[in-house]
């Protein structure tokens, strides 16, 4: 696991833990939990220009070079899906799926190191 | 405003019907934005199995397509509105709920025709389990927006 990993992790589990506080306590998606899950996206972008530096700098990906992109693609793609699908409906419902990108983007993110090693 | 209805009544029933008639608000939000991750990873893997190493174990990987398609229907099931697409839900999410079970069964006591990894093996070990919590939280939710009465 490398230090991408690592910083997903981090901002990932504090993104969930945000977001399922914030559902609990029974309150809708605000600037807080919706910002927590921007941070997430910003955590996966850093990944990605990571991963292009290094792939540029001949750097060898160990497992499927498309299996990688194509998770990396996918997890860049959920954040915005979730905060679009919260805005919608205002609910502390909403809350938990924001919560769902954190622990799933962390997910991904080991599933991408994997790969890579 | 309609004549032929007191003006307390109409609304109120047209809610009460209208919120019975969706299952894509509230906690099945959450329910459908977990089915639509298990729908994308689940395709996403079964496709990547049968494209790359499918002759290793057909079995394995024509069930971890089937259960794509699975989730797939029941995400857009649980989304859209209406009686039709509720009897959709419930149908994915029993074959959904028989599909872990028997597959995370078999893969316990015959690790010899299933050794190769799908999204139902070992109950959803792989997943957190997830596989198995969901159709039983899915049933729970169309229990309580079941359309009838």
């Amino acid at each position: 696991m490398d230090a991408y990993f690592y910083i997903i992790l981090i901002v990932g589990l504090a993104s969930t833990l945000l977001c399922v506080g914030a559902g609990v306590l029974k309150k809708a998606p605000n600037d807080v939990t919706i910002l927590s899950v921007v941070a997430v996206e910003v955590a996966l972008l850093v990944y990605l220009v990571g991963s292009i530096v290094r792939v540029i700098a001949g750097e060898p990906i160990a497992g499927e070079a498309w299996e990688f992109w194509g998770y990396m693609a996918t997890a860049l793609l959920l954040p915005p899906v979730a905060v679009y699908w919260s805005i919608l409906e205002r609910t502390r419902w909403s809350n938990f799926v924001l919560a769902a990108i954190g622990v799933t983007a962390l997910v991904m993110a080991a599933r991408m190191n994997q790969i890579w090693y | 405003m309609d004549n032929n209805a007191t003006p307390a009544t109409r609304p109120a029933v047209g809610a009460a019907g209208k919120s019975r008639d969706t299952r894509n608000t509230g906690p099945g939000r959450l329910l459908i934005a977990v089915y639509a991750v298990f729908a994308i990873s689940a395709t996403a893997r079964a496709g990547y199995q049968i494209l790359t190493k499918f002759e290793e174990a057909p079995l394995a990987y024509l069930l971890s397509a089937f259960a794509a398609v699975v989730y797939i229907i029941a995400t857009v099931s649980l989304a859209k509105p209406g009686p039709t697409w509720f009897k959709i839900s419930v149908a994915a999410v029993l074959v959904e709920l028989v599909g872990v079970l028997v597959v995370g069964a078999l893969s316990i006591f015959d690790s010899v025709q299933f050794p190769h990894e799908t999204v139902w093996s070992l109950f959803g070990r792989g997943y957190a389990f997830i596989p198995l919590l969901l159709p039983i939280l899915g049933l729970a939710w169309l229990y309580r927006r079941r359309p009838s009465k």
